[in-house]
This record gives C-alpha cells, sequence and structure tokens, in this order.
C-alpha cells in the first residue's frame, strides 16, 4: 500500500453517523464512537477533526484517550539529527505509547496505518462518514 | 461491548494516561467470566516513605535524611537527579505513560470488578535492593518492606503477597521466610536477581533455600531493568538506551539465574523447593533449556551432582508471561509454550500498573485450546502459589 493513496474498502454508500453539535465539540477535545463492535477516535484539533480506529493493534488499548503531543523525528530531512517535530499531531496510546499521525493514521517507526474516517461539519452538527 | 453492527453510542472521553484505569479487563468481562483469573505480578505504591515508620535506630535516621534530599527519583534541579531521570526513564520526552503507582485503593477497585481471582503482590521499589553495598541496610529495607505490606494489605479479598529477601544478607533473609511464612496471605519469597552477585546458585544463598523449602514456600525471582548490572553475563551499563537494557536486562539476569541454580544442583538439594521468574518474557526458555542440553553433553562431569540434564530441571519452573514478546502470528504462543513444555507452569501476569504492563489483550488475542488457556489465566498460579480455587 503506497502511504498517499488509501485503497477504496468498499462499494456500498458510506454511512452518516451524527457524533455532536459543534458547540459540544470544541477545539481540544475528542469523541469515542461505537459503531456496533468498532470503535473510532474523533478529535478536534484546533477546528480541523480527526477521526481514526479506535483501538491500538498492539494491544487494544482505547486511542481516543491518547494525549497528543509531538515526536522525535530523525530523517534525511533531518540530516540525520533527531528533531522534536509534529507538535500536537501525534496520538499516543495510552496503553504503551505507540505513537501515530494524527492525520494520516500512520504510525511512527511501525509499517502499520489505522483506518481513518471523513468527518464533515454540516450546519453546526458533527458527522463521522464510515 | 455493543455487538450489533447498526448500534451506534457516543462519548466524550478525555486524554488519559492512567494506567491503574485499567479498562482492558472491562472489555473482557464477559469473555473471562467463570474463568480463574490469577494476575501473579501486581505491583502497588511502595515508596520508601511508606518504611519510615518501621525503620529502626540509625537506619530511621539515615533514611529520614534520604527522603529530606532533593533525589527522590523525581526531575529536580540537580545535575544528579537529571542523571537518575535519564537512566530509569530513558528518553521517553515525557511520552504517557509512565508508570504510575496504583494505591491500595485502586487495588481494591481492580479486584471489585470480580475478574481477577488473585492478585499477586511484589515489591517495586525494592527490587534494585541487590544493588546496596551494604547488607544491612539492605535487609533493614526488607524486614520494613514485609511488615508495611503485610500490616496494609492482608486481609484484602483476593490479594496476596509476595515478602522480598535482601540476598545479600542470607542470614537475615531467612529470618525474614521465618517470621512472614505462616501468615495466610504470605506466598512467597521473592528473591530481587538483579546486582546479586555472586549469582543464586551459590552456597552463600543456601539459607534462604532452606527456610523457604521448610516453610514450603516458593521462590519468585524479579528482574529491574539491569542498569547497573556490572557483572556477568554483561555490562549492561553499556547499552546507552532504557529499550536495549529492558529488552536483555531481564531475560539476561533470568537465563544467569536459572543456570546459576540448576547447576548448583539447588533443584537435587530442595526437591520440594518450586520457583519461577518473573517479569522477562517467554522466548529465551527454549534457549537456556536447550543451550545448556547441549553443553551438558560435553561438560556434565562439573557438575556431578546433577541427576537429569538442565532442561529436565528448568522444564518444573514457573514463568509469568510478562513483559509477553511481539510474537508475530496467533498461533506463536502456544507453539512456544510447546517448545519449552511449558502447558503447566506458564501464568498470566500483567506487570499492573506500571508502564509496560500487558494489557489481557495482549494475551488473548493469541490462538490456543481453552485448556491451556485456562492454565495459563489461573490453574497453574494456583497449584505454584497454594491457593484455593474460588470460582
Amino acid at each position: 500500500m503506497t502511504p498517499e493513496k488509501q485503497p477504496t474498502r468498499r462499494s456500498r454508500s458510506q454511512r452518516r453517523i451524527f457524533v455532536a453539535p459543534l458547540n459540544d465539540f470544541p477545539p481540544g477535545t475528542r469523541m469515542e464512537v461505537q459503531v456496533g463492535r468498532v470503535l473510532i477516535a474523533v478529535f478536534n484539533v484546533g477546528g480541523d477533526f480527526f477521526a481514526l480506529f479506535g483501538r491500538c493493534p498492539h494491544q487494544s488499548a482505547p486511542l481516543s484517550r491518547g494525549r497528543l503531543q509531538g515526536t522525535v523525528i530523525c530523517n534525511a530531512d533531518t540530516c540525520w539529527e533527531t528533531q522534536w517535530a509534529h507538535e500536537g499531531e501525534v496520538l499516543v496510546c495510552p496503553g504503551h505509547g505507540m505513537e501515530y499521525d494524527i492525520r494520516s493514521g500512520k504510525a511512527f517507526g511501525y509499517d502499520l496505518k489505522l483506518r481513518t474516517y471523513d468527518v464533515v461539519v454540516e450546519n453546526g452538527q458533527v458527522f463521522l462518514l464510515t | 461491548m455493543a455487538s450489533d453492527e447498526h448500534s451506534v453510542t457516543v462519548r466524550k472521553v478525555e486524554p488519559s494516561s492512567n494506567p491503574v484505569q485499567d479498562e482492558d479487563l472491562d472489555q473482557y468481562g464477559e469473555e473471562l467470566s467463570g474463568l480463574t483469573i490469577v494476575d501473579v505480578d501486581v505491583h502497588v505504591d511502595d515508596t520508601l516513605m511508606f518504611m519510615l515508620d518501621y525503620m529502626e535506630g540509625h537506619f530511621r535516621k539515615r533514611m529520614e535524611t534520604v527522603l529530606q534530599a532533593d533525589f527522590k527519583g523525581e526531575p529536580g534541579n540537580s545535575l544528579r537527579n537529571l542523571i537518575a531521570h535519564i537512566a530509569w526513564l530513558g528518553s521517553s520526552y515525557d511520552k504517557p505513560p509512565r508508570a504510575k503507582l496504583a494505591t491500595k485503593e485502586d487495588l481494591v477497585s481492580r479486584m471489585e470488578k470480580g475478574i481477577i481471582d488473585y492478585s499477586i503482590l511484589f515489591p517495586s521499589e525494592l527490587l534494585p535492593v541487590g544493588y546496596l553495598p551494604e547488607p544491612e541496610w539492605a535487609a533493614a529495607l526488607a524486614t520494613a518492606y514485609n511488615q508495611y505490606m503485610v500490616d496494609a494489605y492482608q486481609n484484602l479479598d483476593g490479594v496476596k503477597i509476595a515478602i522480598v529477601v535482601a540476598p545479600q544478607h542470607p542470614v537475615r533473609a531467612a529470618e525474614e521466610i521465618d517470621r512472614h511464612a505462616a501468615h495466610p496471605d504470605v506466598v512467597s519469597v521473592c528473591v530481587p536477581d538483579v546486582g546479586v552477585n555472586p549469582p543464586i546458585g551459590d552456597e552463600k544463598y543456601w539459607p534462604i533455600f532452606t527456610a523457604a523449602a521448610r516453610h514450603d514456600l516458593p521462590i519468585s525471582f524479579h528482574g529491574i531493568e539491569a542498569l547497573i548490572h556490572d557483572n556477568y553475563p554483561l555490562r549492561v551499563a553499556h547499552f546507552h538506551t532504557l529499550m536495549q537494557v529492558n529488552s536483555m536486562g531481564f531475560p539476561f539476569t533470568s537465563m544467569l539465574q536459572i543456570m546459576s541454580v540448576v547447576c548448583a544442583g539447588i533443584p537435587i538439594r530442595f526437591p520440594n523447593l518450586k520457583f519461577a521468574i518473573l517479569e522477562a518474557g517467554l522466548t529465551w526458555m527454549p534457549f537456556i533449556m536447550y543451550r545448556l542440553d547441549a553443553a551438558y553433553l560435553r561438560y556434565r562431569t562439573e557438575m556431578p551432582a546433577l541427576e537429569k540434564k538442565p532442561s529436565d530441571y528448568i522444564r518444573d519452573w514457573y514463568i509469568g508471561t510478562h513483559e509477553l514478546e511481539a510474537l508475530p502470528r496467533r498461533g506463536d504462543l502456544a507453539k512456544l509454550i510447546d517448545l519449552y513444555q511449558g502447558h503447566n507452569t506458564t501464568m498470566w501476569a500483567s506487570d499492573w500498573p506500571h508502564l509496560e504492563r500487558d494489557l489481557i489483550a495482549g494475551f488473548m488475542r493469541y490462538d490456543m485450546d481453552e485448556t491451556l488457556r485456562r492454565k495459563i489465566l489461573g490453574e497453574n498460579a494456583l497449584r505454584f502459589f497454594g491457593l484455593k480455587p474460588r470460582k
């Protein structure tokens, strides 16, 4: 799988799930949405909404309870120097600390990507598309 | 857990890095109901301030000095604190989850979920006691810890205690065992196994085994991140990150102590004494068993007391699952246990609430037959610690 492009998972139409009125879901807060047996973590980060599969593949800890912070990176772009980066956009699993890019669901340091979901705001209401 | 694929529940949640909440148990509540669950490695807040009232004479004065100094294991404004902080917590950038200490109330609340039948309490703060250069100090701390734990945690539903001994003072260690062995909530003797030099099979330590055997109390070895393990098998201080130390320290120490005990003929001298290894994972068990067997073919005469090959003794050792290795396939754990023949000796352990604790999902994700799962989750531990089934 290429990191840029997520494969189409299904052909059937997406389901719209009401999450909360926008006023009740301000920046800096998060919601946990359970759809059947699937847990989804939804975040409002500075007015942008992100939704990811809600259980860490490691040992199933609930990712909606994870702290958002930065992390350390070290790659060719940093000339192989360790730098603190992505402040506020790294979701840290409350179980054992696996880190995920809140935007893409990609795990830092693992060949692993969480499923992400679209979130839309319409008429002052927040909906999750599954 | 909602199972209807159309049902939707939404709830507002807060970020959490508090491992004592232990919500993973709730997830498996139904699946685990009716099974005997024994968590064989549980920790509560046993920081040194609790020991103060149990120390006497000059030890108490010195402890007061220690507690008043700014070195309390927390980052302070001195380089000493910085070094200690980096050494123990590694380069974790305050990344959650930090090790949160569980209070007595946290423990009771976890037990009241009704899922876990027994929690066996092991020391946290005293696990590095083997490093203390003064045997009398180490023994005084162990004495204080044991009395505090018995006073504070006895008569709690499903809670049992492993007393700790200071290996560098075997005579006082034996006295501790004699003092507490008859207590109905004391179920094991914890030997902190890092920093112990010479290794634990040495004749110097036999008073500990003699006392444990006298009272039929099983011995549990429990390691720590062996940062200042400056003796055999490796100068672990040369590993510069906590990940390296954590990965190698526990199993290396465990292999060293198993090898030492078996090669010293302890299982022959104390045939009824049971041993367990905690917090070292499982994957190295086949390695040490069959590596020793291979060498035994050539060097048997170095240890003429042995009546069987080393693996025949090591197979009888019990082993806690924590810190369970991240095996790639769901069938791998059962295969591994087959390899070291640990069906009747492997015991589920969480290390709750420490930062590297295993959630029960980490064990449940592996496929195995239900008989083996029941044994690992509780039946083997009931036998090791001499506990009665509660379900």
